[in-house]
């Protein structure tokens, strides 16, 4: 059946080594795996194990040492409209009112102004950010930040959504409603997501997949098939707790 | 509680400047008193300033030296703020123009602006035009340096952001690093006003035939101290005028930052 499953994305014996002065540094080793569509894939992976790179390779950001990236079975190169990032540490401008950010892509698009306002107005209510239009970043919360990093990368409607760790720098209880609007936002824009994060219990709670990377360098451990537990998922239930604790006891320590 | 202990701060804080002002105020008049040939007093200096309207100094009315000095202040500081700003810009985006231009500016931008005066008068006489030059040229460093510094600022992840979302380099420019430098550039507008202000007062005393440095010297050969502080004062006040005009200014440009 997998067979048959056209891969929307898919990485291929990715490398990636740094050279500096001071030698050379791998940071992935021989990375493949398969996105489908309409998938939500978690990358899991300790901290500073080389997901960032891999993500800024699929991405276009970064070159890669050997491998290839293949989007719709093409080849691709460098930064495509296709693909959208919610970044790590937000990234939003502090000087500009959250709908000129969250219009960001379609402006450089060099779409109108009143299509844009329609379009960021749509994404805006998406993340439940409805009111606060004309806010400056600066008088917004950590995880609303994070709601207009998330209706940006939605805005330009891509295929593919990279998420980098975006909940990493909230606090739990920020965390968690974070996670269950994520759970909410791609249920209602079907869209084929890769989700990158450390955190195992955020893995097991939103992935239909879960690929488990190594320690540095990052090498592809195991993937997992979560397909089995429906969402919302109870993250206190044997099945959860299961899978959980079995990622676990495969898991590298981060240094 | 708290509200009361904040309201009684808050007054605290507005009786606390007048006081200062007083405190001048008080200074002046009893040095005045105790010297009346150093220092005229606040009645004899309001006297003088009434008669620069009544009896004008080199047939100039008060207000015709302050705008006289503005005006030099104001083309002077539009070309540096042009030039200045979009060099600052080219060096603090483009590796080669930083590095044709980054030493030059280390070296010159230490130079006082008032040390420019000797070799500007030397070069284009004391015509109105080197005294244009001179603001030009002691304020021009200083926008440089600090819009390059703005830029370099700029987050590295904001400008992947950027490409990202399919931003090309002028794009990216205009739209993320330059607004992100916008605080520093205007910091570095802020510098070159106070400083373009006090360099053409030097210059003016050099040489002008109005000017309120002109109207300082004048007070000066004639020793008429009482025009010297009518010069003074209204140079302190204008310049701490152009102080407020600006901080509105950037309230308007950069609203996010008074957040």
């Amino acid at each position: 059946m997998e067979s048959n499953m056209k891969p929307k994305l898919e990485v291929k014996n990715i490398t990636k080594t740094f050279f500096s002065d001071k030698g050379a540094f791998q940071a992935v080793e021989d990375v493949s795996f398969q996105i489908r569509e309409g998938e939500f894939l978690v990358l899991l992976g300790p901290g500073r194990c080389g997901k960032s790179v891999l993500l800024n390779i699929i991405s276009g950001l970064l070159e890669q040492t050997s491998g290839a990236v293949y989007f719709n079975g093409q080849e691709i190169h460098g930064v495509n409209p296709e693909i959208s990032m919610v970044f790590q540490k937000t990234a939003v401008m502090p000087f500009k009112t959250v709908q000129q950010n969250v219009e960001l892509g379609l402006k450089f698009a060099g779409m109108d102004k009143k299509k844009r306002a329609e379009i960021s107005e749509h994404y805006i209510n998406l993340v439940g950010l409805k009111g606060f239009e004309k806010s400056y970043p600066p008088q917004l919360s950590g995880g609303m930040k994070q709601r207009v990093g998330i209706a940006r990368a939605y805005a330009t409607n891509p295929e593919v959504l990279i998420m980098d760790e975006p909940f990493g720098q909230l606090d739990a209880q920020t965390r968690y409603s974070m996670q269950n609007e994520i759970l909410r936002i791609s249920a209602e824009e079907k869209k084929t997501v890769l989700f990158v994060t450390n955190n195992i219990e955020e893995a097991c709670s939103l992935g239909d997949r879960i690929v488990l990377l190594s320690a540095c360098p990052a090498r592809v451990k195991e993937i997992y098939d979560l397909n089995y537990l429906p969402k919302p998922r109870d993250i206190v239930s044997k099945e959860f707790l299961d899978i959980r604790q079995k990622i676990s006891d495969n898991t590298d320590l981060a240094l | 509680m708290e509200k009361k202990k904040n309201s009684v701060m808050n007054i605290v804080c507005i009786i606390l400047p007048v006081i200062a002002v007083l405190c001048i105020a008080i200074g002046w008049i009893a040095f005045s008193t105790a010297n009346p040939r150093l220092m005229p007093g606040p009645v004899e200096v309001f006297q003088r300033f009434i008669r620069t309207f009544t009896n004008p100094v080199a047939r100039v009315i008060l207000p015709g030296h302050i705008w006289a000095s503005l005006r030099r202040v104001l083309i002077g500081l539009i070309f540096a703020w042009i030039i200045g700003i979009g060099l600052g810009v080219l060096v603090g985006w483009n590796k080669k123009v930083r590095a044709v231009l980054g030493s030059v500016l280390e070296l010159l931008r230490p130079i006082p602006p008032i040390a420019w005066i000797p070799l500007v008068i030397m070069w284009f006489g004391i015509g109105e035009f080197s005294k244009v030059f001179i603001v030009f040229i002691g304020t021009i460093f200083g926008l440089i340096v600090n819009t390059s510094a703005g830029i370099k600022l700029v987050d590295k992840i904001n400008i992947d952001v950027g490409k990202i979302f399919g931003g090309n380099q002028r794009q990216i420019l205009t739209e993320i690093v330059v607004p992100t430098a916008l605080p520093s550039i205007f910091a570095g507008i802020r510098t070159s006003v106070s400083s373009g202000w006090t360099t053409v007062v030097a210059a003016e005393m050099l040489g002008a035939k109005a000017g309120l440095g002109s109207l300082v010297t004048k007070g000066w050969q004639g020793n008429d101290m009482a025009l010297v502080l009518v010069a003074v004062i209204s140079i302190a006040a204008i310049g701490a005028l152009l102080s407020v005009l600006l901080s509105k200014l950037e309230k308007v440009v950069c609203p996010w930052n008074q957040i």
